[in-house]
């Protein structure tokens, strides 16, 4: 009798102290897209992990997707199923993640988006969406290509992958802005790169063929956009060509270095992260966070690339 | 008369079903675009094909041989990471070799699985394709591989030098080209792989040794993907990890196209260069034109059903057949 006693007074004081404990830490679990399949996913799950852990009321659950929109619905359920504080998700696929993020809305956990937003649709459901404004850098990246060709001139476009939202957007952005700021630059066609640096290389080479007179290239990333400077090198064709880019890759910062690259938006997957866990955690404090958190992704020239590190990846 | 003319005559065209749809092509794209058959706008296409080109060389012969390989795509993504990877590390005159065993090492793996085990080629090589992205991204932990002294290295003549004005990867894919067509025509190899493809039974039958020739087919394709990475590292002087992610579908496309069948035994190499010249001529002539890219993907598709409908009227000897 008495020793039953006693063990069920120890449980009851060992459950006593893990709530005390799990009063002070949260539990948020992450569910990326697809880590490892690029440098930038890479390096964000990396600084993800470093933010948590050097913040010690912190606990995270950090799982990948692998790009597969099933497993990634079965990992949202697992998090509810073990009744996290917050989730953090990168959707493989904005619209098929929607009943997904509802179910844990449902179940009371806020849910915080980073990276690349969800459907229109599940926007009710969302605590906050924390990444880059794709639209702004398409914005950023038209008014560098207005001022170095100095409002005039013909130029192409190489977008990335047809359908994703990142390409989408920044497409959006830069031909709004550039129609509006200087009508006197021509697009002369617009073609797909893949986000492939091979893809967009031979895509350079058929506008090479094409157009007698190109003065400048806009390309969705600088991976794409040094596949675009390599095409005009070899046709000889380099000499005074502006290139524009996005999403700043260690590649495209040398070729600014070098002087062949004009400028690229700077894109940081640490910043990515720390602000997807920070949005997080001000969720979960119960600050008045706004729906849209996007964090700063300045422009990047040869003029002002000192202030800069050059990327990891 | 004239029908027996006809039918005489019809299958000997559909035959050059792919030749016929070739120059068709070109004469219709010459009309639309003046830059489409200028030497410059050759060459580009020439030089661009090379590296589908290589890769389709050795696809071809696994498929005469009777079976599939899906797994070149990642097999380049492999291949390519390794050899920018290691060129800075040590030196390209080590990894160039490094990178082509390791490779072959791949090519052996499928070779064992599907000569020895006989196993089922299909699924032997869509499960290689996902295990090698796998391997890539283990290898390069998702990070991009980049060549810094682009401008310094002789490893650039592969992908960017000339000779003669011809560029280097066409003189690559041209020279493999007829070698693999002399082998295929003219060697007892070459018999023995259409004659295990076309009837593996009456092959055995016939002693010849089925395993070692299938092992062979796929060592030859995982060669060839070496050379096509040699080709893009240094056309490129970097590498993704999923650089070849799609590939193996326009080699098995360029493959179709060539009339090379499926069911193995019947296909030629000289055909399958003219697939993969006919697939970057449509890429190139509708940028060319102006289109928008997803009259590529329909129009290359078309083309190649179309092909694939002519290479079985053709054995028919009928263009519309119902069943029977």
């Amino acid at each position: 009798m008495n020793k039953t006693m006693r063990i069920l007074l120890a449980s009851c004081g060992t459950l006593a102290l893990a709530t005390a404990a799990s009063a002070d830490t949260v539990r948020i679990g992450i569910t990326q897209n697809n880590v490892g399949i690029d440098s930038y996913q890479t390096t964000y799950e990396r600084a993800f992990i470093a933010a948590a852990e050097a913040n010690p009321d912190v606990e995270v659950i950090v799982l990948d997707a692998g790009g597969d929109v099933a497993r990634q619905i079965s990992q949202m359920q697992d998090l509810i199923q073990q009744q996290v504080d917050a989730i953090i998700i990168w959707p493989t696929d904005g619209q098929a993640l929607v009943p997904a993020v509802r179910n844990a809305h449902n179940a009371g956990i806020p849910v915080v988006v980073t990276n690349s937003n969800i459907a229109e649709a599940g926007m009710d459901f969302i605590a906050a969406f924390s990444g880059p404004n794709n639209i702004q850098q398409g914005i950023y990246s038209a008014e560098m290509m207005c001022d170095a060709l100095g409002g005039e001139g013909q130029i192409v476009q190489i977008t990335g992958m047809p359908g994703y939202t990142t390409a989408i957007e920044r497409q959006q952005g830069f031909d709004e802005r550039l129609a509006e700021m200087c009508p006197d630059v021509t697009q002369l066609d617009i073609q797909p790169g893949d986000w492939n640096r091979e893809r967009a290389q031979r895509t350079m080479e058929t506008f090479l063929t094409r157009f007698d007179t190109i003065d400048g290239v806009y390309s969705g990333d600088d991976n794409m956009g040094v596949g675009a400077l390599n095409a005009a090198i070899d046709a000889g064709r380099a000499e005074g060509m502006v290139f524009i880019g996005a999403t700043n890759f260690a590649v495209g910062y040398d070729a600014m270095a070098r002087g062949e690259y004009w400028g690229s938006v700077y894109q940081s997957p640490v910043d990515d992260a720390e602000a997807a866990l920070q949005t997080a955690l001000d969720v979960l404090a119960g600050e008045d966070v706004p729906k849209l958190n996007y964090f700063d992704t300045p422009k990047i020239t040869q003029e002002n690339m000192d202030e800069f590190d050059r990327p990891v990846f | 008369m004239l029908l027996n003319r006809l039918k005489a005559g019809g299958p000997a065209i559909a035959k050059q079903g792919i030749l016929v749809a070739f120059i068709l092509f070109m004469i219709v794209f010459s009309f639309m675009s003046d830059r489409f058959l200028t030497p410059d706008n050759i060459m580009s296409v020439f030089r661009q094909s090379a590296i589908i080109g290589v890769m389709a060389l050795g696809v071809t012969i696994v498929v005469i041989g009777g079976n599939l390989d899906l797994s070149v795509g990642s097999m380049l993504s492999f291949a390519t990471v390794l050899v920018v990877d290691l060129h800075d590390k040590v030196g390209p005159e080590l990894a160039i070799p490094i990178m082509v065993l390791a490779t072959l090492c791949l090519g052996a793996i499928n070779g064992f699985l599907i000569g020895i085990l006989r196993l089922n080629s299909l699924i032997v090589t869509l499960g290689m394709l996902s295990a090698i992205q796998g391997l890539v991204l283990i290898y390069s932990g998702g990070q991009n591989v980049d060549i810094v002294d682009q401008r310094g290295t002789w490893f650039a003549i592969f992908g960017r030098g000339s000779v003669l004005g011809i560029a280097a990867p066409i003189i690559i894919f041209g020279l493999l080209a007829i070698l693999f067509h002399v082998i295929m025509t003219t060697t007892p190899f070459g018999r023995k792989v259409y004659a295990v493809g076309g009837n593996p039974t009456a092959s055995v039958f016939s002693g010849i040794p089925r395993s070692r020739i299938v092992f062979t087919t796929y060592l030859i394709s995982a060669l060839c993907v070496a050379v096509a990475a040699i080709i893009l590292g240094s056309r490129v002087m970097g590498s993704q990890n999923n650089v070849g992610q799609g590939y193996e579908l326009q080699v098995l496309a360029a493959v179709i196209l060539g009339g090379t069948s499926l069911l193995g035994g019947a296909g030629s190499i000289l055909k399958t260069v003219l697939g993969v010249l006919m697939l970057a001529f449509i890429q190139n002539g509708l940028i060319l034109m102006g289109q928008p890219y997803y009259t590529q993907w329909l129009v290359t598709w078309v083309v190649i059903i179309v092909a694939v409908w002519l290479d079985v009227a053709a054995k028919r000897g009928r263009l519309f057949s119902p069943i029977a």
